[in-house]
């Protein structure tokens, strides 16, 4: 993991203040692809590189093999993240009229969990997130505390938050004071 | 404040959208061929509908896509969104009594 060798988290400093429930996940691959889903060679190409079937479901998580998915941003637009690097997307999708860009360095991602964390979110976020509305392996881009943010919910009690690294620690600080009437 | 649905993402809160003003203004052809007047009427002129009005939003914090609305400007109710390059799929022709 060399790439990530000289990084530091923009909220390194605030997680000894961490609730258990929230966390900050290790720096993981991220690649912001863009392409016309409704051309084949696009396609073909995406999952060759990848091995991911992009969802053309909005709002829907594609998994793939060895912890690689492809989140739904917009009808042209997903977000990439895996554990491991992503090398040759570049060079599969150099005839085909599309960009992938790293933003490894874009967002961190901070974990939610526990019987809590709906309740936590839901002070933070006009977003419906109610279980009936927002269900696992699904993905919304919103806003928390007025903040962008992209929440991926990855099990029943269980989300990721992608937010700006600049405002990563805004975010946290929110999130560390929304969850201070839980902690006994 | 608005829950407005987005054609892609289905319904959000008004504070991830951002306003685009009113819908449908071609861009003249031949500007060249305009007076001043025809200009600035079509740069800054707009209709002030009381009752159903199309307009551009666009969702900012979501997709970042622009669709478009049609919107009655007294009671705020969302009567139809469609994609950008559709037809109103009701008539926008405003109505005062809805
Ligand atoms: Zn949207």
């Amino acid at each position: 993991m060399a790439k990530f060798d000289n990084w530091r988290s923009p909220v390194a400093h605030l997680s000894e203040g961490f609730p258990s429930s929230l966390t900050e996940l290790p720096f993981t691959h991220q690649i912001n692809l863009r392409g016309d889903i409704t051309d084949k060679a696009f396609k073909t190409a995406v999952k060759k590189a990848t091995g991911l079937v992009l969802p053309v479901i909005p709002n829907e998580v594609g998994m793939g093999k060895d912890n690689i998915k492809a989140l739904w941003l917009s009808p042209n637009e997903w977000l990439i993240v895996s554990d491991h690097e992503i090398t040759d997307i570049r060079d599969s999708l150099a005839e085909i009229h599309s960009a992938a860009t790293d933003v490894s360095a874009n967002r961190i991602i901070l974990g939610l969990s526990g019987p809590d964390a709906l309740e936590v979110l839901m002070k933070s976020c006009e977003m419906d997130l109610d279980p009936n509305v927002f269900k696992t392996g699904q993905v919304v881009q919103t806003l928390i505390a007025k903040s962008q943010a992209i929440i991926e919910k990855v099990s029943d009690d269980t989300y990721h938050i992608y937010v700006r690294n600049s405002f990563a620690a805004y975010v946290c600080e929110w999130l560390v004071d929304a969850h201070v009437e839980y902690r006994m | 404040m608005l829950l407005i649905e987005c054609p892609y993402c289905g319904k959000r809160h008004e504070t991830e959208f951002r306003y685009g003003g009113e819908a449908h203004i071609v861009r003249p052809e031949k500007p060249e061929d305009l007076n001043d007047t025809e200009w600035a009427d079509f740069l800054f002129m707009r209709t002030n509908t009381k009752g159903v009005f199309a307009e551009r939003w666009y969702h900012a914090n979501g997709c970042r896509q622009w669709f478009n609305a049609l919107r009655h400007t007294v009671s705020h109710q969302i009567i139809a969104v469609y994609k950008m390059g559709e037809k109103p799929p009701v008539s926008d022709q405003g109505s005062e009594d809805r």
